[in-house]
């Protein structure tokens, strides 16, 4: 008995720190429309300035707790919002997601330069040591303080909206964000003013969390998916139900740990966050399909006609012979690795670019990839590549299958929730790579040809890429691309028509998991072997970034961003240790801050070099006759008149 | 059928039909409930109360898919083209979604071909449409619509961007597409256009019904007057120009 009111207490106390982190998501989500996948980080980075400025620096508590929440953590919201956030309205989900985790990223990059991962720390609790008996169990005072700001927080949320002026315009805005602004709210103040006190609430969830745990950058950063699945409870809208799913959670995960046997409590915990998420993302109802959203579109990048695709392939064929020649070494790795990466990214173009789904998991299925090349049919053969596509394909949609029936949001949490399960329960398994976690991958012979060499091995990289960009190329010309693009323009208008969206959602997913198994396969033969860390959730997210930052609606920005993180190993070496060691986030979030002002990426700036080619080699004539045509060197003029229509269209409503 | 948003009730037990082989006409002042209407016969919006009918099927609990599949297609009164794709694809788009799910086997050209003809794009048909103007862009969502060859068209504001010749245009189409045994339902401001073409018009004011009939009684009833010039300046003689606000 004693044991179910210490497991309660346990329970309640972390119950009501996620309360508390997914009610500032809730916060920001409702007031500005924008879900802030760099919550944790904020809680995160705002702990550590907390133990560097109590324990480093011996400052007394109440100071650092002024300093931190008073000021950086709402200065940090603050410039967020202006900075970045405000940019982002009316801009698709995936553009909304890349933009806040670049954030993220960028968050734990420099956390890790400044506080280094390496040594480590230990922030006390509040009233270290003292504990209280309440009904005859004992309750630490750091327990009683975590639920006592859970309740004052819930007092000062339910005062600022209802009895407040800037409380009342944040509901405004929530409801009819013009009509609020008509009536004398600026949306604008109410937007950062909710950024500020979801970055407070953050900073407190982090600082009271931190003693419980360790304080370990990503640790921290990722606790917030218990936050995540609280919020989801609410549906991103009710504070109340929040609070409660923050309560309801907490318990569930004592009392998991408490009646589990102990050998599965090790292996479990750190999956249970994930699987709360994932059983609540499946009760929530089905999302409505909304006509009328006011998405303010940029001209999407031109695509390339047959011909041209087959050019472009083999003038990348032609250059890789070429190079070949001439690289050698670790720049010839360079090259290789830049290719596998692209053709990664590549299958992101599939996904995201073109159907506007999200996936947060892509390195998941490479993952799965080079495990089916691996395990069977001898390591390296063409079969092993069948098998990697399959396994891969159908993982990816069994995956997709619970959550397409809701919106890009809810599924791009349930890719993350996806990728840390799977790195948790699939690749950390001894089973699945071995033992000591790494599994050889073998380079391919394909019809008795050997790829055992760099040399020959790049040609084959380069080869692969040039057929399943034609191949990508060729299924968004045809009737499955103009059919999942219309579905990421308008899904209101293609289920009206009679498109099934879900069943056109899987078959997406299927493919470009497929694709990035296929993938996966180079990926385990160019390193020669792999193991669990290489397929965990942040590195997907920094190839969804880096991607997104070339160009995440071409074959070309797969390419150039692939050859770019392809490129960050030597980046790496010529920078300080320290900055080069956090490169990868460091470069890719801070990147990804970019798509804030061009979705379409930096190649498509590229886009009057592609025209001019186009002209030289009048490939320009036969537009007309061929309305699908599309290109390996795009050409994408954001044009004033894209908005237009549906500026027009708003206003005629 | 009616439908609550909370404490409002935005449609008000409301019954409504559109015949086979006529334009029926569903106008009424901003906000009056003619968009949810159409929300909800189409799926996307589920009523609080009330039943829709397609022929004699009770459509109530089906999907918006599932319903477009009996031959129901809609355009949008905020635009919801594919506006990545030319015009020409967003027609063809639909006719081939809808050889996906119907058993006709037409070719998805021809049929692109002779809609781009009949709605009037053939000379923009290879521009993309997130560039046209608005009123262009409204015939695209009609040639959407008739591509997957509709019994059963609702159309929301189609005339709204189109100049004084372009809605005569308009107007003939839809007598043809009805002549043709199409159940057309036609919501729209410009009121000419509307008592040009519909036999049936329903009139809705604050959600709820008020007046159903042949255009010249509606022209004349007093309650529709009233809710016109308490909304809208003379809204019922002239021209209507785009309104600043939902």
């Amino acid at each position: 008995m004693n044991d179910v009111m210490q497991y309660a207490i346990v329970g309640l106390a972390t119950g009501c720190i996620y309360a508390l982190t997914a009610s500032g998501l809730v916060v920001t989500y409702t007031t500005s429309g924008i879900f802030n996948f760099a919550h944790g980080a904020i809680g995160m980075v705002m702990a550590f300035t907390y133990w560097e400025l109590t324990v480093d620096r011996g400052l007394p508590e109440w100071l650092g707790l002024i300093i931190v929440l008073g000021v950086l953590a709402p200065a940090l919201g603050f410039l967020l919002e202006r900075l970045l956030m405000r940019r982002l309205h009316g801009a698709t989900v995936s553009t909304q997601l890349v933009v806040t985790l670049g954030v993220l990223l960028a968050l734990i990059g420099l956390a890790s330069i400044r506080w280094s991962p390496t040594e480590p720390r230990v922030l006390p609790q509040f009233f270290e040591g003292h504990q209280v008996g309440i009904l005859g169990v004992n309750v630490t005072y750091h327990q009683l303080v975590m639920v006592g700001v859970a309740i004052l927080v819930a007092a000062f949320l339910r005062l600022l909206f209802y009895r407040t002026r800037l409380g009342i315009a944040m509901r405004a805005v929530v409801d009819d964000p013009e009509l609020a602004s008509l009536n004398g709210a600026d949306p604008d103040r109410v937007s950062a003013a909710s950024w500020a006190i979801g970055a407070q609430l953050a900073a407190l969830a982090g600082i009271l969390l931190a003693p419980l745990v360790t304080l370990d950058i990503i640790l921290l950063t990722l606790l917030v998916i218990n936050g995540y699945a609280a919020a989801m409870v609410g549906r991103l809208r009710s504070l109340p139900l929040t609070f409660a799913g923050g309560l309801a959670l907490g318990l569930a995960e004592a009392y998991t740990i408490k009646f589990l046997p102990t050998d599965m409590v090790s292996k479990v915990r750190p999956a249970l966050p994930i699987i709360f998420l994932y059983v609540v993302l499946l009760i929530l109802p089905q999302a409505r399909l909304r006509a009328g959203r006011l998405v303010t579109t940029r001209r999407v990048p031109k695509v390339a006609s047959g011909r041209e695709s087959l050019l472009g392939s083999g003038a990348l064929i032609l250059v890789a012979l070429v190079a070949a020649q001439f690289l050698s070494g670790s720049w010839l790795t360079v090259a290789s690795a830049g290719m596998v990466w692209a053709l990664i990214m590549l299958s992101l173009v599939l996904l995201v670019g073109y159907a506007g789904q999200v996936s947060l998991a892509q390195m998941t299925f490479v993952g799965l990839g080079a495990f089916a090349m691996g395990k069977f049919f001898g390591g390296g053969s063409l079969l092993g590549i069948v098998a990697a596509a399959l396994i891969a394909g159908t993982v990816g949609a069994i995956a997709a299958l619970p959550a397409l029936r809701l919106t890009g949001l809810y599924l791009g949490l349930s890719t993350l929730a996806f990728a840390q399960a799977m790195t948790v329960m699939f690749f950390k398994d001894e089973r699945v790579f071995g033992y000591g976690g790494r599994l050889a991958v073998n380079r391919p012979s394909i019809l008795g040809m050997s790829f055992e060499s760099d040399k020959s091995f790049f040609v084959l990289v380069c080869v692969v890429f040039a057929l399943a960009a034609m191949g990508v190329l060729a299924l968004r010309r045809g009737r499955f691309g103009r059919k999942i693009v219309a579905m990421k323009d308008s899904p209101a208008a293609c289920a009206t028509l009679g498109l099934n969206l879900t069943f056109t959602k899987l078959s997406v997913f299927a493919l470009s998991s497929a694709l990035a198994g296929v993938a996966g396969c180079f990926y385990g033969a160019l390193r020669g072997q792999v193991g669990s860390n290489d397929f965990e959730m942040l590195n997907s997210l920094v190839v969804l970034l880096l991607v997104t930052i070339s160009g995440i609606n071409t074959v070309t920005g797969a390419l150039a961003g692939g050859l770019t993180f392809g490129m960050f190993p030597k980046v790496q070496g010529w920078l300080p240790e320290a900055i080069g060691r956090n490169f990868s986030y460091l470069g890719a979030g801070l990147g990804a801050l970019g798509v804030a002002r061009n979705p379409n990426g930096w190649t498509s700036d590229l886009s009057p070099i592609g025209d001019a080619i186009r002209k030289v080699l009048h490939l320009d004539r036969g537009d007309h006759d061929d309305p699908t045509s599309i290109d390996l060197l795009e050409s994408s003029d954001e044009t004033q008149s894209g908005e237009e229509v549906r500026e027009l269209a708003r206003t005629s409503s | 059928m009616s439908v609550r948003f909370g404490g409002l009730l935005a449609v008000d037990g409301v019954h409504l039909e559109a015949e086979a082989g006529r334009v029926t006409g569903l106008i009424g002042p901003n906000g009056a409930g003619k968009t949810t209407l159409f929300n909800v016969i189409t799926g996307l919006q589920a009523p609080t109360e009330g039943r829709i009918f397609i022929g004699d099927e009770d459509v109530t609990n089906l999907k918006p898919h599932k319903r477009a599949r009996l031959r129901m297609a809609r355009t949008f009164q905020r635009l919801e083209v594919f506006g990545s794709l030319t015009a020409r694809e967003n027609i063809m788009v639909a006719a081939e979604i809808c050889n996906g799910w119907s058993r006709d086997r037409v070719d998805p050209k021809q049929v692109t071909t002779a809609v781009l003809e009949r709605v009037g794009l053939r000379a923009v048909a290879d521009d993309p449409v997130d560039a046209m103007p608005t009123g262009t862009a409204r015939l695209v969502e009609l040639g959407r619509a008739l591509a997957t060859r509709p019994q059963l068209l609702l159309l929301d504001e189609p005339g709204s961007g189109l100049d004084h010749n372009e809605s005569d245009v308009l107007g003939d189409l839809l007598l043809d597409l009805a002549g043709e045994g199409m159940a057309v339902l036609l919501v729209e401001h410009d009121v000419e256009l509307v008592m040009r073409v519909c036999e049936d018009i329903f009139v809705l004011d604050f959600g709820r019904l008020i007046a159903q009939g042949p255009p010249a009684d509606i022209q004349a009833n007093e309650a529709v007057q009233a809710a016109y010039l308490g909304a809208e300046n003379e809204e019922l003689v002239e021209h209507e120009p785009e309104e600043a606000l939902a």
